[in-house]
């Protein structure tokens, strides 16, 4: 069973994350990489991404000759995908085991975060769909 | 540049999605099935997930002794990640454009959805230290 594990953040949460140390940051990339090099090595992993920033974020709507109508202006308490997991594992409990290990992803000072995970299932592809 | 276009809903979005007829859906998913093969067709589209809907989702936090904590509430407003694109073009006005085709793909009674498509570039390469 596919799964995505999600990290979500508001604006405000970003502009922490921008000043951190570089220590900081450091520290925390390399136990991202480690943990995404387990994930290969245990073979569950499918892919990862990390998005861009939110400030570079759009949404797009069609406008009524179908042109695109593009507005970059969010609620402050939306939430902005981050970055995501996809893995491939045997059931949600898992799933919600490797997202623990995410979380604790460690913060500034080498504090073990506590950062929230959004698990979900993943149903596939449009072929897998049967579209 | 890789862009993802993500569809995104809250969950009376969702139930109000899961009410179409079977004929309103089919026409839907008719019409993204057409854009993805266009997109195969160009080059520009590099992958594509649907997600389980809300009432499956968790949020998952590590506690000190590594075992999950998961919790099912979410606020109601709460934006639910339903499905994405990745796509790989030249400018980020196509990156636009597709998400309009997307956002106009017709709901009930063949209407546009109109529904509103984020767009968001993948972050760019850490900084060599």
């Amino acid at each position: 069973m596919k799964y995505i594990l999600m990290m979500n953040a508001t604006k405000a949460n970003f502009d922490l994350y921008a000043k951190w140390s570089k220590e900081d940051l450091q520290r925390n990339v390399a136990f991202m990489r480690a943990f995404s090099k387990e994930l290969k090595d245990s073979g569950v992993f499918v892919a990862t991404e990390g998005l861009g920033w939110p400030n570079e974020a759009k949404t797009v709507r069609a406008g009524k000759d179908g042109e695109p109508i593009t507005d970059g202006v969010f609620a402050e308490s939306k939430e902005f995908l981050a970055g995501y997991w996809i893995i491939d594992v045997e059931g949600p409990e898992q799933a919600y085991k490797i997202a623990a290990r995410v979380s604790a992803a460690p913060g500034p000072g080498g504090t073990r975060g506590s950062m929230p995970i959004e698990v979900r299932q993943v149903l596939g592809g449009f072929a897998d769909l049967g579209l | 540049m890789k862009y993802i276009l993500l569809m995104n809903g809250t969950k009376p979005g969702v139930g109000t999605y899961q009410a179409w007829t079977k004929t309103d859906s089919d026409t839907h998913m008719a019409v993204l099935q057409t854009i993805n093969k266009e997109l195969s067709a160009s080059g520009e589209f590099v992958a594509t997930q649907g997600l389980a809907g809300p009432d499956e989702a968790s949020v998952v936090r590590g506690q000190k002794n590594g075992v999950p904590v998961t919790d099912g509430v979410f606020p109601e407003s709460k934006e639910y990640l339903l499905g994405y694109w990745i796509i790989d073009v030249e400018t980020p006005d196509r990156a636009y454009a597709i998400a309009s085709r997307i956002s106009a793909a017709p709901g009930p009674g063949g209407v546009p959805t109109n529904m509103p498509i984020e767009v968001r570039q993948f972050a760019s390469p850490a900084p060599k230290s």
